[in-house]
């Protein structure tokens, strides 16, 4: 079975959308897919292809209409509501697109909102931990500062460190450098491989980056894995 | 971080909003508190100064208005009482205390009050007891001997500036007549504040009418019975002499108390009504807030908090909005009771404290906390049931 040795494992996913007309939108349909542990896969397709639905399911945030997850050998749609989303606190990174930091919260509260929601480290401990993550990443002078008030690759950066901060066993990101200059894109890309490969940790990453590809060890188009898009080939 | 910190930063986040409604929130709980106060010092105000004396014996007519201008200063004085019905009373057996009082004139709109040094006396039974806060008491004037002493109630010295040893006078008519200060009373949060006292043998001799009557006039005499069973034959005999009444404090405070409480109860409405508005506001403010949140609350949801997290960080928003601006109401109600006690006593001439502390604050405190709680329910629950995938990133 797939998912006894994979981090990440997929069986028989399919994930339909409900239209108002009785009528369905079937956006994936994965027969497997298995992510090594400590493997870098990047993930890359065109728009609507699915590949953030995919980050989605995996990282437990929707359920697949059939199908099953597993994260680390645990079927994650087999938890309840509640036990998914202390697992995905624990044991899942997220980096969105756009970063989607809290406007209302500094640097350093936006790393420590994401350690409140898990009991992995305890709670005095939690601000240390999350000055240790920006300061590597090089933003000692930023913890004080809102999303506001610090630059694009600045705000790549806290929200890498608000995915890294629980000590995540995978790590999903949804085009992290899509907002950024190339520049730019290849520093922050850079050391977040860094940081991730260090830990060896699981990535799974969307990007059409060529940065990001050169690094992967395995590079997966949507129009291999789903059949949705194999099919309306 | 814990939630409460959370639901700080939020509120910090939208400082104006917050600020906003908290101070409608402060408003209502103002106006309620002031209410309350006030009607309360109010009632505290009219049993205090009824409970002393068991009866009054003024001339037929208005009970009311007797008992209003001789106990509250209040209210024009009603026709005059023979003084002899206070040499009557004063030799009955029955009678434990009798006290003349006559009322006239003002001085800068506070009243002029005669009265015998009894008045000033401590008994076991009485409530209000009169302290000097400087001077001495008025000295019981022979008839034919006035002294023109003045004892000022507090608010008189204060309001004025008199102080001891000073001399006073209504009207060039009256500078054949000065009065000196002698003394002032401590505050009672009563009538006395506001009055002007002197003996009778000054009141007759400046009063022009009463200076030429062989018997001398008085507005009222307060009765305290040896005993309490001797009340109904003393308001019985009282009333049926052709000259005077006697009048219950108590009945005429009921009747008082009575339209007090009409009053109370429209009062009552348009506090409910006010509530209502502010609930509504906080619950609109709230209800903007988790809507225009609701990719950060997705974020959050996506990080792993649970929805009951998302809940609780709503509600204690909303709770908190109240509690901060229940805390400033509370104080304001405080300020408004105070100022309206000022202007009650200088239109109305009813002397009360408001100043009090009773256990309903932390009811008021309590409900409107209860208020913030329930007005933050609905956003709670749009935000609990936030889909995340549809409000994180447009799907690829």
């Amino acid at each position: 079975m797939p998912h006894t040795h994979a981090a990440v494992a997929l069986d028989r996913v399919t994930k339909s959308f409900p239209l108002g007309n009785r009528s369905d939108l079937e956006v994936l349909n994965i027969a497997d897919l298995a992510l090594p542990a400590g493997s870098y896969t990047v993930l890359r397709g065109p728009s609507g292809s699915g590949k953030t639905t995919l980050l989605n399911l995996i990282a437990g945030i929707t359920a697949p209409t059939a199908g099953k997850v597993w994260l680390h050998g645990t079927e994650i749609f087999a938890l309840s509501e509640p036990d998914r989303d202390r697992f995905r606190a624990a044991h899942v990174g997220y980096i969105f697109q756009t970063f989607n930091l809290f406007a209302a919260f500094t640097a350093l509260e936006n790393v420590m909102f994401a350690m409140m929601c898990t009991s992995k480290l305890p709670r005095h401990r939690h601000r240390q931990r999350a000055e240790e993550i920006l300061v590597t990443l090089g933003l000692r002078r930023r913890l004080a500062h809102k999303p506001h008030q610090l630059s694009r690759g600045e705000q790549q950066r806290v929200a890498i460190a608000r995915a890294l901060a629980n000590d995540p066993l995978v790590v999903l990101a949804d085009e992290p450098c899509a907002s950024l200059d190339p520049k730019t894109a290849r520093a922050v890309l850079a050391e977040f491989l860094t940081l991730c490969r260090e830990q060896r940790r699981t990535l799974l990453v969307v990007s059409h980056d060529e940065a990001a590809l050169t690094e992967a060890d395995r590079v997966l188009d949507m129009a291999a894995i789903n059949r949705l898009i194999v099919a309306s080939v | 971080m814990t939630l409460v910190a959370v639901a700080w930063k939020y509120l910090l986040g939208r400082v104006m909003t917050t600020a906003l409604t908290g101070l409608a929130v402060a408003l209502g709980v103002a106006l309620l508190m002031a209410t309350f106060l006030l009607t309360r010092g109010i009632r505290d105000s009219f049993t205090a100064g009824t409970t002393d004396y068991n009866l009054i014996v003024g001339a037929k007519g208005s009970s009311t208005q007797l008992v209003m201008n001789a106990i509250f200063r209040i209210d024009v004085p009603p026709p005059n009482i023979p003084y002899t019905v206070f040499e009557r009373l004063t030799v009955d057996t029955r009678v434990e205390a009798a006290v003349p009082l006559l009322l006239g004139d003002a001085y800068a709109g506070f009243r002029y009050v005669a009265t015998t040094p009894l008045y000033f006396q401590s008994f076991p039974w009485k409530r209000q007891v009169l302290t000097l806060a400087d001077g001495q008491f008025l000295h019981d004037d022979p008839p034919d001997q006035p002294r023109f002493e003045a004892l000022l109630g507090w608010a008189v010295a204060k309001q004025i500036g008199l102080r001891l040893g000073d001399r006073f006078y209504e009207g060039e008519e009256m500078a054949a007549f000065p009065l000196t200060v002698v003394g002032i009373l401590r505050p009672t949060s009563g009538a006395d504040d506001r009055t002007i006292f002197m003996s009778l043998a000054s009141f007759w001799e400046m009063n022009e009418l009463s200076r030429e009557m062989a018997v001398k006039p008085l507005t009222a005499v307060l009765v305290r019975p040896k005993r309490l069973s001797d009340i109904p034959i003393l308001h019985r005999e009282y009333n049926v002499l052709p000259d005077t009444q006697a009048v219950l404090p108590s009945a005429v405070l009921l009747t008082v108390f009575k339209l007090l409480g009409i009053a109370e109860e429209v009062l009552h409405i348009v506090l409910g009504i006010v509530a209502l508005v502010v609930f509504l506001y906080l619950f609109v403010s709230m209800y903007h807030a988790a809507l225009e949140r609701k990719r950060e609350i997705a974020t959050m949801r996506a990080l792993g908090a649970r929805r009951t997290t998302i809940f609780s960080i709503i509600v204690l928003e909303s709770c908190g909005i109240t509690l901060a601006g229940g805390m400033v109401g509370l104080l304001g109600g405080y300020g408004v009771a105070w100022l309206g006690a000022r202007v009650i006593a200088a239109r109305g001439g009813i002397a009360l404290n408001p100043m009090m502390v009773t256990p309903m604050h932390l009811a008021v405190l309590a409900g409107v906390v209860l208020l913030g709680a329930l007005a933050g329910l609905l956003p709670a629950l749009l935000a609990y049931r936030t889909e995340v995938a549809d409000n994180l990133t447009p799907l690829s």
